[in-house]
């Protein structure tokens, strides 16, 4: 383009930009509304419908019963309660076989394959002990719940149902400030959370969406039902006669799981009225038509999409964290290895929190997936107190198919009452998974959200296991 | 040994210890009155922020064809009168303004800076109404604020995204890029007759306290108003079919246009909220206060002029309820719902 060209463009430009003051505020949308007028007189005049208002009928007299005031939310409850149980009763049997082939099986044999080519002990460390074991315990624990819950919860999805939860959860997050699909992106952080931070995706507004992802890690995941679960039943349970005590500890989950509820809600109220202030926002639900759910399809897509990508994300991240389990218990320096330098050093500034050294450095260095804290406090405790008969090894981690064995263990690494509620705490309130954060960098693109989404449940959590401990000193000193 | 003398703290100061840290970090980010808030105000007041302020305000009471003098300028930026004179000589020492008498008057150069801080602030207001949800009372001391701390690029390329907008959304033209600005149009409220009809244009966004309440009415720029009656100075007109009563004070920060091809409206629109479960309406359009993504939304899902509604069933708390258009339900908010306007015909109500 030569300089004349240019010049004339630029005063066409001008020209054309002053003629638009003439035109006025309301010109864009007259323009917008005048083609949609237009379009949609020609449709009514043309177009003719068959059939669809028997279909449609259907639908509406099946809308009435699940968004009903008295009906609605028992229904939904009644829903997710299935899905739940179903995953966590489903899940028992085939993650005992993988875990009995991958860790009882695979694991002695992966030793004894390394002994008779004379690998050198360290190397068998860091790599059978240390990535294999991590990355098989990962395998074991996480894959079966999630090849159910995701399915069921992608059934659900396709029926039709879910945006009906949405549409009734809406008014509660409408008062947080929040979006009513995050009730969906919330119930699917019940499975996993990097699974509930990409399902965010649904929400349209970019407000929304941010706060739908920032408050994901306050839905408990499978990888947290388990710890609490043992914890509740080894600490909680053991407070009440035996008779009632499963009734009790499964009282206390499903406690810190609605406690999580109330977190989501308060934070997300928090935010919209704080830092994401300013964030454009905007609401509309469609509420698509019931139909049959392609049951095949939604399998394959909910394993291939969901199951296998989260999985994989997860395994890439247990197998340097193995590595780095193995390494802590195994370098020593002065005698102690790191690992016990790190439990002795911080262990008075756990207790001020209720904790203790081992539990925080199993959260730092069990990042990559919650299902293997416990086996890594296990093997911390073993390690720290020097145990004797127990456990498999140094730096290898383990876990026990008798509660009271594993209750035996923390007991022996000081834990009390206190110590138990304050892991479920701060089980709940911690900062999400590798996988998650890595994710969420993935679905925001932004390093900002990403640190505040891993360092606000951890504040949180220090917050509330603090004021928890102290208050219980001071009521029973 | 620091670690042993923590655990020897007894829980009841430590209880107390606890709360003083909340409250220091609270106090840090607590908004408009903490810490970093305080920080923010500290910067807003130095030179060039007063220096771009008061050309600002020299220019608009030039297109506005208003005088002004040292007094006026302490009073609008809220400084003292030695301030704004040190300010003057300042500012007649850069050669951006003459001083005749007691009447000052903006040079070519002061001219175009100021239309370069008026562009800038006008286009981030068009945004912050447009793209994000800050409170509207807010658009104009976010964009305040803002103005002096953007560079000129950025500032073009956000107007780029958005379309080169000419208008803020108080209804004011942006000024062109090579410093072009429109002459003053329409008069303002205060001076129509009865009987006189018109669209506002204009929605003076200063002072605060009178912009808020006149949103708060439910005024916007693009309105068409209907002035039935002028009694002891006080307008009365028809705004979407609402009565409406301002004072002359408040009627002086409404400009309105003259419409010539349009009837007067005086037929109130109904609104999507009051459409029972069953009844069926037509789309007689959505109120400008639902702006951006807000509304394209909206439209992209067929809530357009002529398009039939009917309100299909209530979620089990009572809000959001789900519409039929165009053969989809929707789930709407009442709050959005607010902003839909309908036409009820008695003859097709029912289904």
């Amino acid at each position: 383009m030569n300089k004349n060209e240019l010049q004339e463009r630029n005063e066409i430009l001008s020209e054309a930009n002053k003629a638009r003051w003439d035109l006025g505020v309301n010109f864009h949308d007259t323009v917008i509304e005048a083609i949609y007028e237009d379009a949609s007189r020609i449709a009514r005049k043309t177009v003719k419908q068959q059939g669809e208002k028997a279909a449609y009928s259907l639908d509406l007299k099946i809308d009435k019963i699940v968004t009903s005031r008295w009906l609605g939310f028992p229904l939904m409850f009644l829903m997710l309660a299935v899905v739940f149980w179903l995953t966590v009763a489903g899940a028992n049997y085939p993650s005992g076989l993988l875990a009995s082939f991958l860790i009882d099986y695979m694991h002695p044999i992966l030793k004894q394959a390394a002994a008779s080519i004379n690998m050198p002990w360290w190397l068998d460390g860091v790599l059978i002990d240390g990535a294999y074991l991590a990355m098989a315990w990962v395998i074991a624990v996480m894959l079966p719940p999630m090849a159910i819950f995701f399915p069921l919860f992608t059934l659900l999805e396709d029926l039709g149902y879910l945006p009906r939860v949405a549409f009734n959860m809406d008014s509660m997050f409408r008062r947080a400030g929040a979006h009513g699909k995050q009730a969906l992106t919330m119930s699917m952080g019940f499975g996993c959370n990097a699974a509930g931070v990409i399902a965010a995706r649904v929400i349209d507004s970019p407000r929304e969406r941010l706060i739908a992802i920032i408050t994901n890690n306050f839905s408990l995941c499978n990888g947290r039902w388990p710890t609490q679960i043992l914890i509740a039943t080894i600490f909680i349970g053991s407070l009440v006669p035996a008779g009632i005590a499963g009734f009790v500890s499964a009282g206390a989950v499903v406690g810190i799981a609605i406690l999580g509820i109330f977190f989501s809600l308060v934070v997300s109220w928090g935010l919209s009225k704080s830092v994401l202030k300013g964030e454009a926002s905007a609401f509309s639900l469609e509420l698509p038509p019931y139909r049959p759910p392609r049951i095949l399809q939604t399998i394959y897509t909910s394993l291939i999409d969901r199951t296998v990508f989260v999985l994989w994300r997860a395994i890439v991240f247990a197998i340097p964290a193995g590595v780095v389990i193995w390494l802590v218990a195994n370098i020593h320096i002065a005698d102690l290895s790191l690992a016990e330098h790190f439990i002795q050093w911080s262990g008075p500034f756990a207790l001020v929190f209720g904790l203790n050294g081992v539990i925080l450095l199993a959260y730092i260095i069990a990042i990559p997936a919650n299902e293997i804290v416990i086996p890594t406090v296990l093997m911390l405790t073993v390690l720290s107190t020097g145990t004797h008969g127990m456990g498999e090894g140094t730096g290898v981690i383990f876990e026990l198919d008798s509660v009271g064995d594993t209750a035996n263990i923390l007991h022996a690494g000081g834990w009390t009452l206190l110590t138990g509620i304050n892991l479920m705490l701060f089980s709940l309130l911690h900062n999400p998974c590798s996988t998650t954060i890595y994710t969420i960098y993935k679905e925001t693109r932004s390093v900002k959200w990403t640190m505040v989404s891993t360092f606000l449940p951890i504040v949180l959590g220090f917050i509330v296991t603090f004021f928890t401990t102290q208050i219980w000193y001071l009521w029973f000193s | 040994m620091i670690k042993f003398i923590i655990l020897s703290i007894p829980p009841g100061s430590m209880i107390v210890a606890g709360f003083a840290v909340l409250g220091i970090i609270f106090w840090i980010f607590w908004p408009k009155r903490g810490l970093l808030a305080l920080l923010q105000k500290i910067k807003m007041n130095n030179e060039r922020v007063q220096l771009e302020d008061a050309l600002k305000y020299l220019f608009d009471c030039e297109y506005n064809s208003n005088m002004c003098n040292m007094n006026s300028i302490a009073g609008n930026l809220n400084i003292s009168d030695d301030k704004a004179g040190q300010l003057i000589e300042r500012l007649l020492s850069m050669g951006l303004i003459t001083m005749d008498n007691q009447n000052i008057s903006l040079t070519d150069t002061g001219k175009s800076y100021s239309l370069r801080v008026i562009r800038v602030h006008r286009i981030w207001e068009r945004y912050l109404a447009d793209e994000t949800s800050i409170a509207q009372a807010d658009w104009h001391n976010e964009a305040d604020r803002i103005e002096h701390f953007v560079t000129r690029e950025d500032t073009e390329k956000l107007a780029a995204q958005m379309g080169n907008p000419v208008f803020d959304p108080h209804g004011d033209p942006i000024p062109s890029i090579d410093g072009d600005l429109p002459e003053p149009k329409g008069k303002l409220l205060n001076h129509m007759k009865e009987g006189e009809s018109g669209q506002i244009i204009h929605i003076e966004d200063e002072p605060r306290s009178i912009y808020e309440q006149l949103v708060a009415q439910g005024l916007y720029p693009g309105m068409p108003v209907f002035v039935t009656g002028v009694d002891n100075g006080k307008i009365i007109f028809a705004a979407n079919g609402d009565e409406c009563i301002l004072t002359p004070l408040f009627a002086a920060q409404i400009t309105v246009e003259a419409l010539s091809d349009k009837t007067p409206v005086s037929a109130k629109h109904e609104l999507l909220s009051s459409l029972e479960l069953g009844e069926r309406a037509e789309i007689a359009g959505i109120s400008p206060n639902c702006r951006g993504q807000q509304r394209r939304r909206l439209m992209d899902l067929g809530v357009v002029p002529g398009s039939m509604v009917s309100a299909e069933m209530k979620s089990a708390s009572g809000d959001p309820v789900g519409y039929r258009v165009m053969g989809t339900t929707i789930g709407i908010r009442k709050q959005q719902a607010d902003l839909i306007f309908i036409h009820k015909n008695n003859d097709d109500t029912k289904k």
